[in-house]
């Protein structure tokens, strides 16, 4: 396990390199300037600011800097909140980021998994119909849509919860209902499909057979094991929420990091861009790795070791 | 067993969310301090409280109302004493003497010429990297200090004890008082910059403040900051506000929610917003001194230099039907380069003065009659041509609409290209490009502030139209007039005439903004340049 676990560290880091790299060339290929006020700025007003910045190296030599700063941890300053360290930037926004998809995933996939077991025990009846009604539903509604209707209806109608805004948890209870649907979805339809047919296995009329009690069976055997493919699409199911968030985060008025991604691309804020990249790669790795761990501790069958014999 | 526990979990859960919900919105009752609360939005959030440095709406906004120069701007941007009690000009006009009053920062120091001098010297200070430090070009030796060519000493600007300050300018600039009342030249406390160094302004604590507001909340990367009154200020008796919540809304639906349920004094609308509320007694439009206007590359082609052509592709533009119709947003169609309300003479408008109806104004059969009569002066059949704007939303819509209206002239084909602001500003100043639909802001309340974009030469000229008498103008209005109020005023008013009747340009739009202001929010200051808002005089009524 340890070997793995290294092995795996390794790859990441290796990984993260490589989208430094690609982002740092592909970047420095964007037309324009970092400067906010570049519509007003001569070009040679623009050379003496660069000087300050150090933007006038050659580029392979910004790179190497980057790198060398990138190792100590110094990510640069960013353009657009000017003299703000990146660092600082990312770690004061990237909470509620993290809040909402978390509370989003969570609540997405134990709901999914609830309403995809009812539908699969009470498979063709209204209770299994309504179950993949709502699946269709969650999956085709995009998160930004069902975002504005939560907030008219249950924010400005009702007002049961707060329209916009960051503060306490009733303010995360509506991006998360948005942001959760499309997991609530996914795993409800993958938890059924793959109840139906655990519950029509020989191991299942076993237990029945021997007595078990009918939740002892859903619990015991069927549910476990239709969970196992659910882990598959967990890694999936995360990027969504990364990108969803983005929508999600600017309709809801979220100190995110989300809208940050967009906005440094297109203000050319070079130390932000680079910034997030490497925080949304680390993420999707470490997500990769942990469903991957999560696998073999859910079904033995998997070893991560690789040692067959 | 599992499962009913997760349900009832889940029920529980909703209960106290909806209890908690409940809560939340009764202990926001109105207590007597929060009436005197105004809650304002924003569209992004404040990026940073650096005087020097500092370039966007959302900082000079805040720090407008948060510190103070040597004048302030008030209605219909006229300068009124601020820290400095009076002024006195040089018959040359090339020195001003600033008495400066007694007052304090938030943190009990002594404002003094001093603080002037200072802030002065380390925004063209070329270590401070100051994008806007071509403001201070009239200031002697400011672009030699800027380009490392003369120590930042060198500035002409002088404290002569603690209640004078002595400015020298390379040349008279009639407009000079507007520079000073804008944040760019507020003082700056040498010991508070010092002491934080590199965290100076970066965050609430870390800044002093001398204006009628000081900066209680903010973190540096927040969505939200706060103001609360200053009682050191000056003139604090007559700031009636206790508190601005500032809350950036990235989303025009959530803002007008918010500002439906009470969350918000005030809101801008965008896109069928405007629309739908011009009749409330809360819509407001703002005019906003910045001009859209359709630049023709004359490096291109015989066409684009041909009058006619460029004449004929005004005269096409339905420009009431477009600010109408299509933007609604508050814009108003464009009536010169300048921007309407920006400035006036003896209660008349600059562009009453300088206005040229038929370089504004649709003429279609006149247009038609001159694009023909064009193609054939240039030896053509017909012309294709890609117009490029910005991707945003008016950005598509403006393309889109110019190209309908284009369309109606024989033989011509228009391809638009719509690019992010960085690329297309990069293609305009590197002359790659048919037409674009460029803008530009005023950033101080004078027309020179347009007109000096078009002299032959100037980097900001993208079309590279030339005209010797508009050169002449300009360069008299800045140099051998500036000093004479009236012949300054007839140069700029012929060099706008000139660049119109050229068709140099071709105006389009002055952008507006439509926004809902609550009816017991009183006594807004609004401008159209650079910082745009004073709260000083704000207040709600009952």
């Amino acid at each position: 396990m340890a070997k793995y676990l290294a092995k795996r560290i390794f790859y990441l880091v290796l990984t993260l390199f490589i989208v430094i790299t690609v982002t740092f060339f592909l970047m420095k290929l964007l037309p324009g300037t970092p400067l906010t006020n570049q519509a007003k700025l001569s070009k040679s007003q623009i050379a003496l600011i660069y000087e300050q910045y150090g933007l006038n190296k050659p580029v392979w030599q910004q790179y190497l800097l980057y790198l060398a700063g990138a190792v100590r941890g110094n990510f640069g300053t960013s353009f657009q909140f000017s003299d703000q360290p990146v660092s600082y930037l990312l770690s004061s926004r990237i909470g509620p980021s993290l809040q909402i998809g978390l509370q989003a995933m969570i609540f997405g996939v134990i709901i999914g998994i609830i309403v995809g077991s009812f539908g699969a025990m009470k498979q063709n009846t209204w209770v299994d119909t309504s179950a993949t009604f709502v699946s269709i539903l969650g999956i085709s509604i995009p998160s930004f849509v069902l975002a504005v209707l939560l907030q008219y209806y249950l924010g400005l109608k009702l007002g049961w919860f707060p329209i916009a805004e960051w503060g306490g948890f009733i303010y995360t209870v509506l991006p998360t209902l948005a942001l959760g649907a499309t997991p609530l979805a996914e795993s409800a339809r993958f938890v059924r499909t793959e109840m139906v047919d655990v519950l029509s296995s020989d191991y299942i009329e076993l237990a029945k057979a021997k007595g078990l009690s009918r939740t002892g069976v859903i619990y015991h055997h069927a549910l476990r094991n239709s969970l196992i493919p659910l882990i598959t699409i967990v890694g999936p199911l995360a990027v969504n929420i990364m990108t969803g968030s983005m929508v999600v985060e600017n309709i809801f008025s979220i100190p995110g990091i989300g809208e940050q991604f967009v906005k440094s691309v297109l203000t050319n804020d070079y130390p932000t861009i680079m910034g997030l990249t490497i925080i949304y790669s680390f993420m999707l790795c470490v997500v990769l790795l942990f469903t991957d761990i999560l696998y073999g501790i859910v079904d033995p069958r998997i070893r991560i070791t690789g040692k067959a014999n | 067993m599992k499962i009913n526990s997760a349900v009832k979990l889940g029920t529980v859960a909703t209960f106290a969310a909806v209890l908690l919900a409940a809560c939340g919105s009764s202990s926001s009752s109105s207590s007597e301090a929060s009436k005197q609360t105004l809650n304002w939005m924003e569209n992004s959030a404040l990026p940073s409280m650096d005087l020097s440095t500092s370039t966007d709406v959302v900082s000079g906004e805040t720090e407008n109302n948060t510190n103070e120069g040597l004048l302030r701007f008030g209605k219909n941007s006229k300068t009124l004493p601020g820290v400095a009690k009076s002024y006195t000009k040089s018959k040359d006009g090339k020195t001003y003497t600033f008495n400066l009053r007694k007052s304090n920062w938030s943190n009990g120091d002594k404002v003094t010429a001093k603080d002037f001098v200072y802030a002065w010297q380390r925004t063209v200070n070329p270590k401070t990297a100051s994008q806007y430090s071509y403001m201070y070009a009239q200031v002697k030796n400011a672009n030699a200090i800027i380009a490392k060519k003369k120590p930042v000493s060198s500035l002409g600007v002088k404290a002569v004890g603690n209640y004078k300050l002595v400015v020298t300018l390379t040349q008279a600039t009639s407009y000079f008082p507007a520079l000073v009342a804008s944040p760019m030249f507020f003082p700056q406390n040498q010991s508070v910059v010092q002491k934080y160094g590199k965290k100076y302004a970066t965050n609430a604590a870390s800044n002093v403040y001398n204006g009628p507001f000081k900066l209680t909340y903010w973190t540096g990367t927040s969505d939200n900051w706060t103001l609360s009154k200053n009682t050191k200020y000056w003139n604090a008796k007559n700031v009636k506000l206790k508190k601005i919540n500032f809350k950036t809304m990235k989303d025009p639906q959530t803002s007008l929610s918010q500002y439906q349920s009470g969350k918000l004094d005030a809101t801008y609308l965008s896109g069928q917003q405007p629309k739908n509320y011009k009749n409330s007694k809360q819509y407001v439009e703002r005019k906003s001194a910045s001009t859209f206007y359709i630049e023709l590359n004359e490096k291109k082609d015989s066409m684009m230099k041909n009058k006619k052509a460029r004449q004929a592709l005004s005269l096409a533009i339905n420009r009431n039907q477009f600010v109408n119709k299509v933007l609604a947003d508050g814009s108003t169609a464009a009536k010169g380069l300048v921007s309407t309300g920006l400035a006036s003479k003896n209660g008349k408008d600059f562009n009453t003065a300088a206005a040229v109806p038929s370089a504004t104004t649709q003429d279609l059969t006149k247009a038609k009659k001159l694009w023909k009569q064009a193609l054939k002066e240039t030896g053509r059949k017909s012309y294709s041509l890609t117009l490029m704007a910005d991707d945003t939303p008016a950005g598509k819509n403006s393309a889109e609409f110019i190209q309908s209206q284009w369309a109606k002239l024989d033989g011509l084909k228009v391809t638009n290209s719509n690019l992010p602001f960085k690329t297309r500003l990069a293609r305009s100043q590197d002359g790659q490009f048919d037409a674009v639909i460029s803008a530009w802001g005023a950033d101080f309340p004078d027309p020179i502030s347009f007109l000096s974009l078009f002299t032959s030469g100037n980097s900001y000229n993208n079309g590279k139209w030339a005209s010797k008498s508009y050169d002449k103008y300009v360069k008299a209005a800045s140099g051998k007039d500036a000093n004479n109020a009236d012949a300054r005023w007839s140069d700029m008013v012929n060099a706008q005439k000139t660049i119109l009747n050229d068709q140099g340009i071709i105006p389009v739009y002055q952008q507006g903004k439509a926004q809902l202001v609550k009816s017991n929010v009183k006594g807004l200051i609004y401008f159209p340049t650079g910082a745009n808002w004073d709260f000083s005089s704000a207040y709600i009524s009952k």
